[in-house]
């Protein structure tokens, strides 16, 4: 048992409950949000190093063996999936100082925040399904509450869409857990590894099975299910966007690696065939919508879906080596994507707008900025030596080795279309002369100044893609390792159930 | 700045200086090989091999970058942006020497992939151009693409020989060309050397590179990165080629973009141009003489990519020079240079000698050992042999109409007479014609020491194939005869060969550039008619289609394997429990049924109590009271919504259409879901966790209602998860409708 | 709604609604009642005086704003379970101790019961945000 495990979960939420208390204080509310955000970024660290120091960890919350009370459980990948939370949720804290107003902290920006994070964490390290539904229910809660903050007629809409079409998933989501309860008399993840193994009842089990993945697809933002989200990512602040993107869908991706590596393989050919189809239409998808757009956030919104085929692809191929690809992606997409909705909202800031027409200049005029971003979108779109190249790398290895030459050619084809969409980005925001300077006041120093608070964690950010780009050995291992203990069940069911 | 870029021409000169250490020993067959592990997991190192291949490159690459960073230290006087580009310049120099010289083939195409960020990048920098974005980006994407293929032909290769190492991969050249994977393995590979050596048909990227300073004409698109491909074939020339598929593909699509290229340059009128379109016929030529398997065609590739490199890279200094001084770069508009920047005619005439291949200049030598390499091969000698006269001669012709136009003709006749220019931009041009006259002296010297390392790197049976000046009167001096003469009758005609060039042209159609733009708009366009069809804004259509991929596959999943339906039988039910079913039906129907707000919120009501009636007939009395209660909390607070916002009164009208296909779709859901639930109802349920509740409830949680127990002890977590949905709940409404300050 | 009828009646059923919701919540370990249902039918009781009285008079009335509320309780909820790790326990586990009564009756008192009083403070501060700021807007 280790106390350290629940602590990704508490800080958080005590964090929105201290942040709630002195609603009316924004100065205070930033302070102690930096502050608790560090904090969260320790006690993620000190798990993470548990985790990879001594194996998976686990709590059975309030004292009750399981399968009677609820598991937390740690392995390798829910450490990192609360690493990368940790570090966005530190950059989108920090950026916020410069970006979030006072009304908006009065509102209850940060307590939303932190729920969201909190909520995040429990998905993450929850070993308990029902759990797990609550957890999605807290992200929801508190991602509509972000959505709309601010109260904008646009946002309100996007906003309704998107609680509309993820009520839905949560109605199907609880939906699945009730029919599977009803079947094996059980909820902890572990325990249904095994009982899953007793049901007679193989349609149903298929069913099920279609229900979540119905669920988690629509959360993950998978083709055809996706819907919600380019109606919604691009209307909230930047520092919501990025958050929201850098989390949201994955923990839909998470939920379906763990559930499909854990409780639904007993017919993998179906199931994960399934999952590959639709995981190279998504990835189409995303990357041709992102095409026909000309919105900054928009073009990065839709490929998010994109992304999401990729990891998607990483799970169907189930090999380790595929499934460390998906480790990686995810680890590498969560920061780059975060980061460039940080940036845009950068862009946005000097120029002020998000429209690609109305952008313009700022290769010439921030330099800095334009690094960031290049360093950011040139990892996105896969190219070497940055972060998304080695997770392309393994998941066109991993299509080649088992014979899915299909999916290998869509994943290297969907990484030239998205080549094709961050150069769009960076044709028009960066290199084009900005639009509003006329030719009388060249060589004037422009009016927008980038903000230190908002700078950093960018800076931060594209600093760490670069470096798991080039030195990707130690973030490789870890992944590798999740892979391994995803491939085989029987270690996380050993370390919930005791061996039993 | 500039004194700073002056200096860092320090850094291509000493890795000439170190590179030209090492030819001795390369030359004496010595290789040397470093390995530094990156991701050992992957199998990725960087491991460094330095041969008389690598070297020969590294002089070629340091060399030219050395001229080309003087150069253009002038050549950018006072641009605002001089720090990028030497600082993207020398990145792009240091990562082609990476991949000359990696061994391990994904090293190798992390530097690939790097020199065509640099390029896309010095390709733009002149960004507030839109030509050159467009042409950066379409450099970027033609390479770039090409460059996924050469990554899938990598790890289809690592796959076949269990190793990235292409120094390992050479003994197994054998086993390799007879796996499966060969055929998949040699067209992807080439399809990344033809797209960055621009060969056809995706050569059109490189004319359109000329949006770039010249300097990086001179350097990238010249001499070094578009040969980058050639490199390519031929460290690769020991693993694959043999095959008639090889030698084939090379010599066809080589002498095709040769004599394509060639002709197009002849009528062009942009200096740069014309020389971007003989680069295209060279780097053809090159991998012509590639597709060839005897070391005197292999020796003929290298030769000439010496030559080719050193005359090239000279020209397009030249050219620059011309464009900097008299503003123009159009043929029709210059004249008389040669009077009014003498030095820098010196240096045209001598790299244009040298492309005519005169004798007693380096491309004489280079045609000779072509023609020789051509006749000595079995297959398809005469084809690569007439190519070659072909392309030669029409490169003589474009030599005559570079010289002879601008330099030679009387004084100016439009615009500025130019003047000479500084010595620093001068000497790149002199000093890159000294060399090309000198090794046309001496050839055996650079034959010996360069051209054979380097080929012996690549071809195991190198018998001993000398570079001459003169190898007495045989076939290929005739035919060198012939091909100066063939460019004197087409300089002479050009003029109607090029309007048989641009006829036949636009007889065939075929255009790379426009195949571009069409692909380019393609993509946007489907991409727009996808948003059209899917993302049309309707939260009526996203639903739709959500909620019938559920259906559709939740369905399928259950009825593809079932064997039977779950029996529904006869519920026994008593009469309460039937009246209160009908109470529910007849409430879910007034939702359905009703326009009015306030009653479809009434009738939702009723269902949630009528469920609270289940609850409690089946003994949870906890759960219907919070059912209850939490049913007339919401009708209070929706109440007071709506009083509050009286606009939200009755749905819109939809069609019957619609209607029905709504309804079909929430009765196929409510029936999967009762199927599945019944299902599931037929076996019995596991009930050990819950006797586990039942036994600790009050002996270990201190609790005798169990269901209170459950939520503040057993499964608090859940609860703890729950209360804070209830707290955002509070915190998303209050956003929603607070009354924000300052606003009334 | 000025009716003076309804107003006095209000302030009767608020107050036996009140301590009922009390008592819902004190019982709720051993017999049907609990924190979620007590909060809920306090909430129920404060609509029903907002829509009489108004908004500012249950302000003044319950002196702490609802988010204040919100806030308080999931600070309770949260410390009631980092007592059990305090203790060497997992997270939210029971720690009981035993409270003589007068007349030598035993009652035993735990952190579920605290927690359950962060769930009453939460529920409760939800509605009274969500039903006052509707009121005031």
């Amino acid at each position: 048992m280790s106390p350290v495990l629940v602590l990704p979960i508490v800080l958080p939420f005590a964090v929105a409950a201290a942040t709630l208390w002195f609603r009316d204080d924004p100065r205070r509310q930033n302070r102690m949000a930096i502050l608790g955000s560090l904090l969260h970024l320790a006690a993620c660290s000190l798990l993470f190093i548990r985790v990879v120091r001594g194996g998976m960890q686990t709590m059975q919350v309030g004292g009750w063996e399981a399968p009677f009370g609820i598991t937390l459980a740690a392995d390798h990948l829910s450490v990192v999936m609360i690493m990368v939370t940790a570090v966005l949720g530190l950059a989108v804290t920090i950026y916020s100082r410069a970006e979030i107003d006072e009304e908006l902290l009065r509102s209850g920006y940060h307590p939303l925040l932190y729920i969201l994070l909190g909520g995040v964490c429990g998905a993450f390290l929850t070993g308990d399904l029902f759990n797990l539904y609550v957890w999605f229910e807290v992200m929801l809660m508190a991602s509509f509450g972000l959505l709309v903050l601010g109260r904008e007629k646009r946002q309100f809409d996007g906003g309704v869409k998107y609680v509309m079409i993820n009520l839905f998933a949560t109605l199907l989501f609880i939906a699945g857990v009730g029919l599977l309860y009803g079947m094996t008399g059980t909820l902890n993840l572990a325990d249904l590894h095994l009982a899953v193994q007793e049901v007679d009842n193989q349609a149903l089990l298929a069913a099920v099975a279609a229900i979540f993945m119905t669920a988690f697809g629509i959360k993950a933002g998978l083709f055809p299910l996706f819907f919600w989200l380019p109606a919604s990512y691009h209307t909230p602040p930047a520092a919501v966007s990025a958050i929201l993107a850098g989390l949201l869908t994955k923990v839909g991706v998470y939920a379906l690696i763990r559930l499909f590596s854990l409780v639904f393989i007993f017919d993998v050919a179906y199931t994960h065939g399934l999952l590959l189809v639709a995981g190279v239409i998504t990835m189409f998808t995303g990357v041709l919508g992102a095409a026909a757009n000309n919105e900054f956030r928009r073009i990065l919104s839709v490929h998010i879906i994109s992304q999401v085929g990729y990891m998607v692809l990483g799970l169907a191929l189930f090999t380790p080596l595929a499934l460390a690809g998906a480790v990686f992606y995810l680890l590498h997409n969560m920061i780059v994507k975060a980061n460039l909705f940080l940036i845009s909202g950068l862009s946005a800031r000097i120029s002020g707008s998000f429209e690609l027409k109305k952008l313009g200049g700022l290769y010439r005029d921030h330099r800095y900025v334009a690094l960031l971003f290049f360093i950011s979108a040139f990892s996105l779109a896969g190219f070497p030596p940055l972060s998304g190249f080695w997770a392309k790398l393994l998941l066109v290895r991993a299509g080649l080795e088992t014979g899915a030459y299909w999916a290998a050619a869509a994943a290297v084809v969907v990484g030239l279309l998205t080549t094709y969409s961050m150069t769009k980005i960076w044709g028009e925001a960066f290199w084009k002369p900005s639009p509003e300077r006329s030719e009388s006041s060249e060589g004037k120093d422009p009016t927008g100044k980038p903000d230190m608070w908002m700078l950093l964690p960018i800076s931060g950010l594209a600093g760490l893609t670069l470096i798991i780009g080039l030195v990707p050995g130690p973030f490789l291992e870890v992944a590798e390792r999740a892979a391994h203990e995803l491939t085989h069940p029987q270690i996380y069911v050993n370390a919930v159930l005791g061996g039993k | 700045m500039e004194r700073v870029a002056r200096a860092s021409s320090l850094l291509p000169l000493s890795i000439f200086l170190g590179a030209v250490f090492l030819v001795p020993h390369t030359a004496a067959g010595e290789a040397y090989r470093w390995v530094y592990p990156w991701i050992p997991g992957l199998g990725v190192n960087l491991s460094f091999l330095l041969d008389g291949l690598s070297v020969l490159f590294a002089l070629i690459i340091s060399g030219v970058g050395f001229f080309v960073t003087l150069y253009a230290v002038d050549y950018l006087h006072g641009h605002r942006h001089t720090g990028r580009f030497f600082l993207f310049l020398h990145l792009f120099m240091l990562s082609m020497l990476g991949l000359v010289s990696a061994d391990n083939v994904l090293a190798l195409f992390v530097f690939w992939e790097l020199t065509t960020i640099f390029s896309y990048l010095l390709i733009g920098f002149e960004h507030e151009s839109a030509e050159s974005r467009k042409s950066a980006r379409q450099a970027l994407l033609v390479t770039g693409a090409g460059g996924l293929a050469l990554l899938v032909g990598f790890l289809l290769l690592g796959i076949a020989a269990g190793t990235y190492e292409i120094s390992r991969m050479v003994p197994m050249a054998a086993s390799l060309q007879e796996h499966p994977f060969y055929g998949a393995i040699l067209a992807m590979l080439l399809l990344g050397a033809f797209t960055k050596s621009a060969q056809f048909p995706f050569h059109f990227w490189l004319p359109n590179a000329m949006a770039a300073p010249t300097p990086v004409s001179a350097f990238l698109h010249s001499a070094t990165m578009v040969k980058a491909g050639i490199y390519l074939l031929a460290r690769f020339h020991p693993v694959l080629s043999g095959s008639a598929a090889w030698t084939a593909t090379l010599i066809l699509v080589g002498a095709a973009t040769a004599v394509m290229g060639a002709f197009t340059a002849l009528g062009q009128s942009d200096l740069k141009k014309i020389l971007a379109y003989t680069t295209v016929s060279a780097l053809g030529i090159m991998t012509m003489f590639l597709g060839g398997q005897l070391a005197p065609s292999l020796m003929a590739a290298m030769t000439f990519l010496l030559v080719h490199a050193i005359y090239k890279s000279a020209l397009f200094l030249v050219a620059g020079i011309i464009d900097y001084q008299t503003g123009t770069r159009q043929l029709e508009k210059l004249s008389g240079l040669a009077r009014s920047m003498p030095v820098t005619a010196l240096g045209a005439f001598a790299a244009c000698f040298s492309m005519a291949g005169f004798p007693l200049f380096f491309g004489f030598v280079g045609k000779e050992i072509m023609y020789k390499g051509a006749l000595a091969e079995t297959m398809m000698p005469n084809l690569t042999a007439s190519a070659a006269v072909l392309a030669n001669g029409l490169m003589t012709a474009v030599a005559g109409i570079f010289l002879i136009g601008p330099f030679l003709t009387g004084p100016a006749r439009h615009g500025e007479p130019g003047a000479e220019a500084c010595g620093s931009m001068c000497s790149g041009p002199l000093i890159l014609g000294g060399i090309g006259i000198f090794f046309g002296i001496v050839p055996e010297f650079v034959g010996s020491y360069l051209v054979s390392p380097a080929v012996a790197s690549f071809h195991a049976h190198m018998e001993r194939v000398k570079l001459e000046l003169f190898h007495g009167i045989n076939t290929p001096l005739v035919l060198s005869a012939v091909t100066l003469s063939l460019g004197a009758i087409l300089y002479l005609s050009r003029k109607r060969v090029n309007r048989a060039v641009c006829r036949s042209y636009q007889a065939i159609g075929l255009d790379g550039s426009r195949v571009y733009d069409r692909v380019i708009e393609g993509v946007a366009a489907v991409g727009r008619l996808q948003n059209r069809l899917l993302q049309n804004g309707s939260l009526h259509r996203y639903f739709a289609v959500v909620v019938a991929s559920f259906v559709l596959l939740t369905g399928y999943s259950y009825l593809s394997g079932v064997q039977a339906l779950p029996d529904i039988g006869a519920p026994g039910l008593a009469t309460r429990q039937w009246l209160l079913l009908l109470v529910l039906l007849a409430a879910v129907g007034a939702v359905v049924v009703t326009r009015s707000v306030l009653l479809a919120i009434c009738a939702l009501g009723v269902v949630g109590a009528g469920i609270a009636m289940i609850f409690l007939a089946h003994g949870a009395p906890d759960l219907a009271l919070t059912q209850l209660l939490v049913e007339t909390l919401t009708v209070i607070i929706v109440s007071v919504i709506l009083l509050r916002l009286p606009g939200l009164g009755g749905a819109g009208r939809k069609s019957r259409a619609r209607k029905s296909f709504d309804a079909a779709l929430a009765l196929s859901v409510g029936a999967l879901m009762t199927t599945l639930a019944l299902a599931m109802l037929s076996s019995p349920l596991d009930r050990s966790v819950t006797a586990f509740y039942e036994q600790s409830s009050y002996l270990a949680a201190h609790g005798r209602n169990i269901v209170n127990v459950i939520l503040v002890d057993f499964r608090s977590l859940d609860t703890l998860g729950e209360i804070i949905v209830v707290a955002t709940a509070g915190l998303a409404g209050f956003a929603l409708i607070h009354r924000r300050r300052g606003r009334s | 709604m000025q009716s003076l009828i309804l107003r006095t009646a209000t302030r009767i059923l608020v107050s036996m609604i009140l301590v009922f919701s009390v008592y819902l919540l004190l019982r709720g370990h051993n017999a049907t009642g609990g924190g979620f249902a007590a909060a809920l039918v306090a909430g129920t009781g404060f609509s029903l005086y907002t829509m009489v009285e108004g908004s500012a008079a249950v302000r003044r009335g319950i002196r702490i704003d609802p988010r204040g509320l919100i806030a308080a309780g999931m600070a309770v909820a949260l410390v009631s379970g980092l007592i059990g790790l305090f203790a060497g326990e997992p997270f939210l586990t029971g720690m009981w101790c035993t409270l003589s009564l007068f007349g030598g009756k035993e009652v035993a008192l735990g952190t579920p019961l605290f927690f359950d009083m962060g769930v009453f403070a939460i529920v409760l501060g939800m509605i009274l945000t969500l039903i006052l700021s509707l009121e005031e807007n």
